[in-house]
């Protein structure tokens, strides 16, 4: 059975080199500050959180408790991020926890060689995501909402037949999937190139819309733990086609956002978001075979 | 922890009435679509046509007049199938 030490066990962020310094001042899932624990060449970012909570098998059932699991995934991504934006790190898995320092250090010699060659590879890149919405094509199929004078009586303007009106449904469907289709192959093009513009990318799966428009009214980070955007403009989004994560040096960052820009400029059809800097969340698992490896 | 249920009278017929005018949407839409399929193929006549061009087009107004008497927007009238996605097509997935 694990020694409890004061019912607290150690929850752990990340691994970093042992000579890098994180921002000071940091304070993880409850507030609890945030220090590290070195081991060879190597050092991970902890704090000290109840074992009530993160104990098995208990942390099971809280991890379908979205409140409980937003909180604990907004302090593991700022301390983590925070991190990130100062030096390179590699970050662990949410809800990573060990018994208590000591267990921190024998994962941290265990894995030393595989955490060491991802940090080498990750270090000084950061990762940008970059979704692409079809734009909302108008569509006159739909009323608003609440139509004025709540339509009662009301005829249209122009007198329509069956057959026309028949006729201009079968336009519009196939107008609205031929413009889909047409998104769909912008996003295409943009992800690729994107990916030239990057060391490496990652396909992460579409969006819900109504998720991700839920996520975003609530304040709370979206499916990746990311902080919604602050300013997100009220428009209806059409669907999500690409949800990538891009792999960019610090330095190549603003040619990488001048390249989103420009893409976006070229393709009205899409609604290009770009949101980062983060930390390479989507890439702590790079193969071997890609580690000497500069560009895909 | 307790948990109370409140109902509120005004809320559960929004949902009734909600829920009744999915199901019809749903059969509209199903309707349509075979319409279409049908007019695509060429195998209606143009009498045929006329009459379920009408048919359609009359369901369409009175749904609206529907959802604007009892408050329902036209994008509410769905059901969350869970694993299955939803009944209806979304908006923003037509």
């Amino acid at each position: 059975m694990s020694t409890r030490q004061n019912g607290r066990l150690t929850y752990a962020y990340a691994v970093l080199h042992r000579g890098a310094r994180p921002p000071a001042g940091l304070l993880g899932i409850g507030d609890a500050p945030v220090r590290t624990v070195a081991e060879g060449p190597l050092a991970a970012l902890v704090s000290d959180v109840p074992a009530a909570e993160f104990d098995q098998p208990g942390v099971r059932d809280r991890l379908e408790d979205l409140t409980w699991l937003e909180a604990t995934a907004r302090a593991h991504r700022q301390v983590v991020d925070e991190t990130a934006a100062e030096v390179g790190v590699l970050p662990l898995r949410l809800v990573t926890v060990y018994r208590d320092e000591d267990a921190v250090r024998a994962a941290l010699a265990e894995h030393a060689e595989r955490f060491e060659r991802l940090l080498n590879r990750l270090d000084g890149r950061l990762e940008w995501g970059v979704r692409a919405y079809a734009q909302q094509a108008p569509d006159d199929r739909k009323p608003d909402d609440h139509r004025p004078g709540g339509g009662e009586d009301r005829e249209p303007a122009e007198a329509e037949s069956g057959r026309e009106f028949l006729r201009r449904r079968l336009r519009d469907r196939k107008a609205e999937g031929a413009a889909l289709h047409e998104a769909d192959g912008l996003a295409r093009e943009v992800h690729d190139a994107l990916t030239r513009a990057a060391e490496h990318s990652r396909l992460h799966r579409p969006q819900d819309g109504r998720l991700a428009e839920a996520v975003a009214a609530s304040g709370a980070p979206d499916a990746a733990g990311r902080a919604p955007a602050s300013t997100r403009p009220a428009v209806t989004r059409g669907p999500n086609l690409l949800n990538g994560a891009y792999l960019v040096r610090r330095e190549a960052a603003g040619t990488f956002a001048e390249r989103v820009g420009e893409l976006a400029a070229r393709s009205p059809a899409l609604r290009i978001e770009l949101t980062g800097p983060w930390a390479p969340y989507s890439f702590t698992d790079l193969p071997d075979d890609e580690a000497g490896r500069s560009t895909s | 922890m307790t948990r109370r249920v409140e109902l509120d009278e005004e809320s559960v017929e929004r949902d009734l009435v909600r829920l009744v005018l999915t199901v019809v949407e749903l059969l509209h839409q199903l309707m349509e679509r075979q319409a279409l399929r049908r007019v695509e193929q060429g195998d209606l006549s143009e009498d045929q046509e006329e009459r379920i061009g009408t048919t359609l087009m009359l369901l369409e107004r009175r749904m609206d007049e529907l959802c604007a008497r009892y408050d329902v927007g036209r994008n509410e009238l769905n059901l969350d199938l869970g694993p299955l996605g939803s009944l209806l097509p979304r908006e923003e997935d037509r």
